[in-house]
Order: C-alpha cells, then structure tokens, then sequence
C-alpha cells in the first residue's frame, strides 16, 4: 500500500472520532450548563476546561473577546481558524475519504461525503437556538456511528482496516489521556469536595464512562479509582489501557507477528506503555509523583503517533527515501 | 406526458419527421407514455441525488478554489441499433489504427511529411509536438494510443461525422458506467423490454490492453506493477481516475507518490520503494517530468522521461500525442486513413476550412456568419466562435483573430446537430447531442459499446461541454434480434 494512502487511512479515522468526541463533550458541557448557570466562575472555568480538551484556550482568548457561550460553539463547530473545529475536522475525513476510495467501502464515503454536504445548510450560530445545536451535534454523532458500523460491518481485515483502526484508539487514548490531565490539574485547584467530585464527575461524562463507572463502583466519587479506570481497566474501550491493548494486536497482524529493524522502536515504546497503563504500575506511585505521570502518559500517547508515522514513511524523509 | 415536438430542420434521434417514434425508439416509446408527471419528476430528481451521494462531481474553475458539481443527467438514452454500431466500430478501429500509424511515423522516419501529404511546418510548430522528448524511442507495441476518445456527431441528414480526436487524455468512461448503473436504478422498467450490449466485460479489455504495453526491460514478465498517475483530487476528472484504478485493481498514485532511481521508477509504499512497470498517466505531457518539460511542475515526477527513453517503464497514452488531435491536424485525418492504410473514411469528418491557406481564409471571412471557428489548440468549448449566434462585435474580435494568426484557426460549416428529447424541470424538449466513443488498444483494437452520450440542456445551446453547462446521458447498444436457423426452400 502506497505510504499516502495510508496516511489517509490513518487521518481520516483519527479525525472521524476527534469530530465524534468533541460533539460529544460539547453537548456534555452544554447540558450540564443548565444546572450550574448561577455560579458564574465556576461556569467560565469549565468552558475553559472543554477548551482545553478539544482546541486551545489560548487560540481562542486570540479570536474572540469573551468566554460566551456562541463564541464557544462558533469556535468548536464551525470555525474556520480552529483546526479542531468540526466543519474542519469533517472536511478532514471527507478529503481523506476521496483519497482513499480505492481503499474504503463506498459506504462509508458516501456517509461522510452526505454529512458534509449537509453541512453548509446548517445556520450559523448567531442565531443558533440550543435545541438546533443539540441537533446539530446528535447528526455528527449518528454520522460517526454509523461510519463506524459501516467499517466494522463490512471491510476486510487487511491493511487499510489496521491502519484506519490503529488511527481511532490512538486518537481514543490521547483523548482520554488528555481529559485526564487536564482534570487533575483542575482537581488540584479546587478549594472543597465538592467542586472536586463535579469535576471528576465530568471526566467520565466526557469520556462517556460515567454508566459503565457506576455500574461498578460507589456513587460516591473516588479521584484515584476514576484515573486507574480511565487509565487502566481492560474491558472499558476508552480506556487508555483498552486502547493501548487493540493498538498491539493491529500492529502485530501488520507484521505478522516478527520485529523488524525498522520496528522495533515502535515495539520498544508499545512495551513501555502496557508497562505503564497498569494497576500495579499506578499502585507504585507516591502521590507526589501522579500529576508528572499524568502528562508523560500524554506524551507517550502524542509520541507513539510520531513513530508509527516514521516506522511506515507516513511522514515525508526524503533523507530514507 | 411526453408531447411530440416537431424534428425539422434537425435530425431527431427518437422521432422521425411525421412525429413518430423511431423503429428502434418504439418499445421505449411506449414505456415512457405510461408515465405521468409526477413519476417523470421523481425519476430525475433520483438520478441527480444519487450522483451527488456518490460524489460523482466534477471540479468548476473559476471562482475561488473552484466548485464541485455533479454531471446533470437525463433519463432518456440514446440507442443505437446494432447494424449502425457495427459501421461506427470499423470506423472507429480504422480512424485510431491510422492515428497510431501517424504518431509512430511523425516520431521515427516522418514519411507523410516526406511525401508532402501533411505540411511539415504544421507538425513542427504544434506546441505538443514533443519530438526532442519521444522522437525515435522504441515503445511497447509501438502503440502511443492506449485510450481514444472519438467525439461523433450527426448531421441533419442523420449521418455520423467525426468532431473531434482526443489522443492526450480523454476522460468520461467512469460517467458512462455510474449513468448506466443510475439508469437500472431510477427507470428499471425500461430495460426489461431491451436486449442491450453489457459495459461489464468492458474493464478487462482495458485491463488488457494496459498490461500488454510491457517496457523493454521489464522486472518480470508475468506480473508487471501497473499504476494509474492522477493530477489527485482537485483535477476535474478525479472520479473518473479513481473508478478506473478501482476497476483495473491498479494503485492510484500521484507524482509525490513516485520516485526515480537510476532510471528505474519506485512507488512509495508503506514497507519502502516497489518498481513501477507501466504509467496509465492521467497528466499533461508538460507536467510529467519537471527535468525534460515545465520546470515548474510539481504534479510530476522528475527523472521520469529518463526511465521512459531507457525502456524501464512504460507510459500510455504516448508522449507527444497532441501533435496528432489537434483541429488542424483534423483536418488530415482522412488523408492518413488513405496514406497509410489504403482505405476511405468509413466515418467522414466535418468539412473543415484552414485558415493558413489564403483562398479559404478570403472565403471564411466572407462567410463568418454562417460559420463556426475554432482555436485549433483550444478544447472544452473555449475561444470559439458560433458565427449566426454571435454578435457583430464578437464577429470583429475574431476577424481580427484570423488576420493576427492565420494558423491558429479553422472553420467549419455550422452542422445542424441532431437533437434528442430530454426531461428536465417537468418537461420534454430536444437538445442538442454528441457521442464520445471509447477506443482502446494494445494488442488488439476494441471499442467500447456505446460511449458517453452529451447533451447541450441549455435550450438552443451548440456546447455539449460539461465545463459550460453541458449533461449527459445513458447510451444504448442493441444487440441484433437473435435470428433462429431457417431452412431455405
């Protein structure tokens, strides 16, 4: 398979579920907006928080004057500046979708390529009510869902599915590994129980864990037991741990199970992680040590795409080529 | 309903001068009587919903970034019954076989032009004739057209007549299979009643007929690498590289995607370079290869014409082509037919006027009202003048085109194009209509059944193209009915 199908392949599922993802914490938020709305700073705070996760807080303090609520969605949906915006993100997957149409059931080009098409129609948020964006983000989540189902359903197991599937849990795991991050800093600030259990609270809302969470565990939050469950349980698919594990059994089909001189790196940081995204791991930690973990936990995340890019040319070197 | 309209002066494919269906045209006829409005405008608003979910749009220049647009389509087919596809598959076969003979010739020993049959200068001043890049190099089969695309016509007497020759990269095949696949969709009433050519085997001919062109010094003889070059996703007629590298099973590569080393060409994969046997290129000559063309050229892929002229790799259709499609050329075309094969047109061409010759050149001028002029290097319907539909100022503009550059122009007489009925916006009027017709060869010549009909919907329009507001439609061969055995007493 040519390197820049593959790259394609591999984009365009990555962004299929960052659009999916970022939907869902928006409407997340927006919910959960309705019933925090008389604690004014406690509200910007946790706009500040979504930002962080999907986009940057800093671009958009740099396009818009003020934390309001059509500047967020404005921002997170249909702005053109913000790479992680979902018109972006969308126009992502469907240009990468064309590339690959070789390579993809005509399916699932044709559920992208319609959604996208439909984008344009939809009004521009100024006079965006709450139920049209409530809308709005359920069509992106249909979409995602059912472009899902589309790839398991009906496409082979051979390279473009690895790649595609290798794309969307890496994408999963930083996701939630930044969520992580990004709530511990939070949970470090807050000045009672309180504010700390909404905050952990969200953390699963946002990695649509809070159901699976509850099922097993007190309804009384524990911050310890939400990380090990985010970072390490096996049977959750949002784990990081999860999708660590699918990660290895896609790479070991794509090469047939050997380590190569051009693999091997990719092996050697794979080992380091199932190391890392363990109980036993966590347990090890002193206290002091949680929040650095938290953010090489990203970073590994962030740096195993870097090498898999490299390990398979997906990266222009004219140096090897 | 359909209402008939009157034919005259045109030739109507369906209806006959009285307002009566066609022989060929009468089984459809009826069908299409049975439908009512409203059935009619659910047909064609299914057909065109279905070519934008398939995204099977081409790319408008123009405004910012250019627009995609789906090819309108209209559910009414042209039909060809089978004994008048047979006269146009011999004239096809013989028109390319002449072409092909005339490519070889005006790139090796330049006999026609040594004879005096066909000017030399118009050879040498042709912008795509490419002599110092593919003179004299010994190509597979000697075969520098593996894809024609033969536009037709008919005159007002119903006579098929060659537009036009598209030797460089012809596009619209892929149109034809998704307007057939549209059409068994939206009106599968009408086939049942149809015995019609199948497009299906079509692709393993061309399949064929690319992998037979093997380089000189091919890797291996048995499973030569095929790969199918695109422009990639902006180019108008991306859809059509895509169905074709899908259908042929071939990679869709772009320039990025190749790399040449020591005159071998390398794609790119994900377990490192693989060798490259054979370029079905869907770029211009002066693209290919910044090194031996543009040097501005970031579409292609340099040291590529390197590895052609060493006969490491393969490149369909041939370098240089253009100097053998051009209207001017054209205009030679039977004189090749008769120079190199011996035999007359069995498809004639549209009387055409070269300006370069001054006695014709006089006349034109005189006449320009009743004529249509040409840009000989122009396509898509560009810089062209349809004399009794322009006005005094565009007549003068281009008056002054001619006198400027003889060379760059012809004429012909303004053919009274056939038209045929078409349904759109709730009801039925004739439009004018044109045949591209497929031609594809390696070691055989075969020529696809059928072909991609145009249709101009503007009312009144001459411009078939889709650039300028131009459809399309679903072409139909019949089969001959099948005769049983009789005994003759």
């Amino acid at each position: 398979m040519l390197s820049r199908v593959a790259d394609s392949l591999y984009w365009m599922s990555r962004n299929g579920e960052r659009t999916e993802q970022n939907a869902h914490i928006l409407s997340m938020q927006l919910i959960k907006m309705l019933e925090s709305s008389e604690q004014e700073t406690a509200a910007q705070d946790d706009w500040e928080t979504v930002l962080d996760i999907c986009s940057s807080k800093e671009e958009f303090s740099f396009l818009y004057n003020s934390i309001q609520l059509d500047n967020i969605v404005d921002y997170l949906t249909f702005s053109k500046e913000n790479v992680n915006s979902t018109v972006n993100t969308v126009s992502i997957v469907r240009e990468n979708a064309r590339i690959t149409r070789n390579h993809i059931p005509n399916e699932l080009w044709e559920v992208w390529n319609e959604f996208y098409l439909s984008l344009p129609k939809i009004p521009q948020t100024v006079n965006c009510s709450l139920p049209d964006i409530h809308f709005f983000l359920n069509q992106i989540k249909k979409t995602s869902f059912t472009a899902t189902g589309v790839v398991d359903a009906s496409m082979a197991r051979d390279l473009p599915y690895h790649f595609m599937k290798i794309g969307r849990w890496l994408e999963r795991a930083e996701k939630t590994a930044r969520i992580l991050h990004v709530f511990y800093q939070k949970s470090k600030q807050a000045c009672d129980t309180t504010t700390d259990d909404v905050a952990w609270r969200s953390a699963l809302q946002f990695v649509n864990g809070a159901d699976t969470y509850f099922n097993r565990f007190s309804p009384i939050i524990n911050p310890d037991c939400v990380i090990k469950f985010l970072l390490t349980d096996v049977s959750f698919p949002r784990s990081v741990r999860y999708c660590v594990d699918h990660i290895w059994e896609a790479i070991k089909k794509l090469e047939n199970e050997k380590v190569s001189h051009y693999s091997w790196r990719m092996y050697a940081l794979l080992d380091t992680m199932m190391t890392e995204f363990h109980e036993d791991y966590l347990n090890s930690l002193a206290e002091e040590e949680m929040e650095y973990f938290l953010l090489q936990s990203l970073n590994r995340c962030i740096e195993f795409g870097k090498i898999f890019s490299e390990t398979y040319y997906l990266m222009e070197r004219e140096s090897i080529m | 309903m359909f209402k008939p309209y009157t034919s005259d002066p045109y030739f109507d494919e369906m209806i006959d001068q009285n307002g009566n269906p066609r022989e060929h045209y009468q089984r459809f006829y009826n069908s299409l009587l049975q439908l009512n409005p409203e059935e009619l405008k659910e047909k064609q608003d299914t057909a065109n919903l279905n070519f934008l979910r398939q995204g099977i749009t081409f790319t408008v220049y123009g405004n910012e970034g250019g627009t995609e647009r789906t090819l309108p389509f209209d559910f009414i087919p042209i039909i060809i019954p089978s004994d008048k596809w047979k006269q146009i598959e011999k004239g096809m076969v013989q028109r390319v076989k002449a072409l092909n003979l005339f490519l070889d010739d005006i790139y090796h020993g330049q006999n026609i032009l040594n004879d005096g049959i066909i000017p030399r200068d118009l050879i040498e001043q042709n912008p795509y004739f490419y002599y110092q890049q593919a003179g004299g190099v010994d190509i597979p089969l000697r075969n520098h057209i593996f894809l024609a695309g033969i536009d037709l016509i008919k005159d007002e007497k119903g006579v098929y007549r060659v537009l036009e020759d598209n030797l460089r990269n012809p596009s619209g095949m892929s149109y034809v299979y998704q307007n057939r696949y549209v059409m068994r969709q939206v009106c599968p009433e009408f086939f049942s009643k149809h015995s019609l050519n199948m497009l299906e085997e079509q692709i393993g001919h061309l399949h064929a007929a690319l992998m037979s062109h093997l380089p000189k010094n091919a890797r291996t003889t048995d499973d030569p690498r095929a790969v199918l070059l695109t422009p990639g996703m902006y180019n108008s007629a991306y859809y059509d590289h895509v169905f074709l590298a899908q259908r042929m099973n071939i990679s869709l590569v772009e320039g990025r995607d190749l790399i040449v080393k020591d005159k071998i060409v390398y794609m790119k994969t994900i377990r490192g370079l693989k060798r490259v046997d054979i370029i079905y290129r869907r770029i211009d000559d002066d693209f290919l290869d910044p090194q031996a063309f543009r040097k501005d050229s970031r579409l292609g892929v340099p040291g590529l014409l390197d590895a052609y002229r060493a006969g490491n790799v393969s490149i369909v259709n041939g370098i240089g082509n253009g100097a053998a499609d051009d209207k001017a050329i054209y205009a030679y075309v039977p004189d090749m037919i008769k120079y190199y094969l011996n035999e007359e047109p069995i498809i004639p061409n549209v009387e055409t006027y070269m300006l370069r010759n001054p006695e014709q050149r006089e006349w034109v001028l005189k006449h320009i009202d009743q004529l249509v002029v040409k840009n000989v290097g122009a396509s898509g319907g560009y810089d062209m003048l349809i004399g009794p539909h322009a006005s005094e100022e565009e007549i003068a503009i281009f008056k002054e085109k001619i006198m400027e550059n003889p060379n760059q122009y012809i004429a012909q007489p303004t053919i009274k194009l056939s038209r045929a009925p078409v349904y759109q916006d709730g009801r039925f009027y004739p439009c004018h209509v044109d045949l591209r017709v497929f031609v594809m060869k390696g070691e055989n010549i075969n020529v696809f059944p059928g072909g991609l009909s145009r249709v101009a919907l503007k009312e009144g329009s001459l411009v078939v193209n889709s650039s300028q507001g131009g459809g399309a439609k679903d072409t139909w061969v019949l089969k001959e009915e099948p005769q049983h055995a009789k005994q003759s007493r």
